[in-house]
């Protein structure tokens, strides 16, 4: 009953499909939804398997495998044009963006460290998916993923400048969005006298 | 990069907790940290941030996927 499986088959299951929970994870980022992602995981390996004779034995692979899921979710969904890796928000100054860092007492960093620690993951996921692409997939893959700015800039295909201001932008936003939502829960954050 | 101040330091965390520091930049801004709460806390939050999104995004696939991805990958084998 098993159909054969070609020497290519084998290769490409011993060592690209062990990546598929790194994969799937980046796949639910893209496309915030669990069956979106399985469907993004299965036309990354389809490619991927595709190419497999293109892929150079001993190169990152995880990164080759995230690299054709920037490409294909970008077909699949056709969000953006080739040439528009640069979003408007690229262009904004720092200032823009909002939530400047102002230098806050000990305590109050204390106080929303804290607040952060107890938001439920559901939360901390709608907040990331809040955030434009773009930065959302710079942040999982520097935070999550732990990979080097080089690396996020060849599956981006962006200048690493680019991941870098991204990376600092999309945490902004990011910590701007738990912020009002652990204002919302009661926490006080900015020192603010307790309406009591 | 010789002297730093603590808007210097906030504003190179990330270069600085991804490793993307050189060396020199490295030994200047730990220094400063050893020696200065507001921005050993500055770092602090963003640790704690850090863990807090790694821990939200550790979802796992559904065990059908690997067999569909699978049996997608038998047929296109068979078409070549
Ligand atoms: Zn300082």
């Amino acid at each position: 009953m098993p159909a054969k499986r070609s020497e290519k088959l084998v290769s490409f299951e011993s060592q690209a499909l062990p990546l598929m929970p790194q994969l799937y994870g980046a796949a639910l980022r893209w496309t915030r939804n669990p069956s979106d992602a399985e469907d993004l995981v299965q036309e990354t390996f389809a490619k991927a398997f595709g190419a497999w004779d293109k892929y150079q034995q001993g190169t990152n692979l995880k990164a080759w495998l995230f690299r054709i899921m920037t490409n294909t979710h970008i077909n699949l969904y056709n969000k953006r044009n080739k040439d528009q890796a640069k979003t408007a928000l690229d262009d904004l100054e720092d200032w823009q963006v909002g939530s400047g860092e102002s230098i806050t007492a000990r305590t109050v960093r204390s106080a929303e460290a804290e607040a952060m620690d107890n938001l439920p993951a559901t939360i901390i996921r709608e907040a990331l998916d809040q955030i434009p692409d773009e930065f959302r997939m710079v942040v999982y893959y520097a935070v999550v993923e732990g990979l080097p700015y080089a690396e996020i800039a060849e599956i981006m295909e962006t200048p690493v400048g680019t991941v870098m201001s991204r990376l600092h932008r999309g945490k902004k936003m990011l910590r701007t969005l738990l912020q009002d939502y652990a204002r919302q829960e009661g926490y006080e954050l900015d020192g603010e006298e307790a309406e009591s | 990069m010789k002297q730093v101040d603590c808007e210097d330091v906030k504003r190179n965390v990330h270069e600085f907790l991804h490793s993307e520091l050189h060396e020199d930049q490295l030994e200047v801004i730990t220094a400063h940290i050893a020696n200065c709460d507001s921005c050993e806390e500055h770092y602090d939050i963003e640790i704690v941030f850090n863990q807090v999104i790694q821990r939200s995004c550790d979802e796992a696939p559904a065990e059908e996927l690997a067999e569909r991805v699978m049996k997608r990958l038998r047929e296109i084998q068979d078409h070549d």
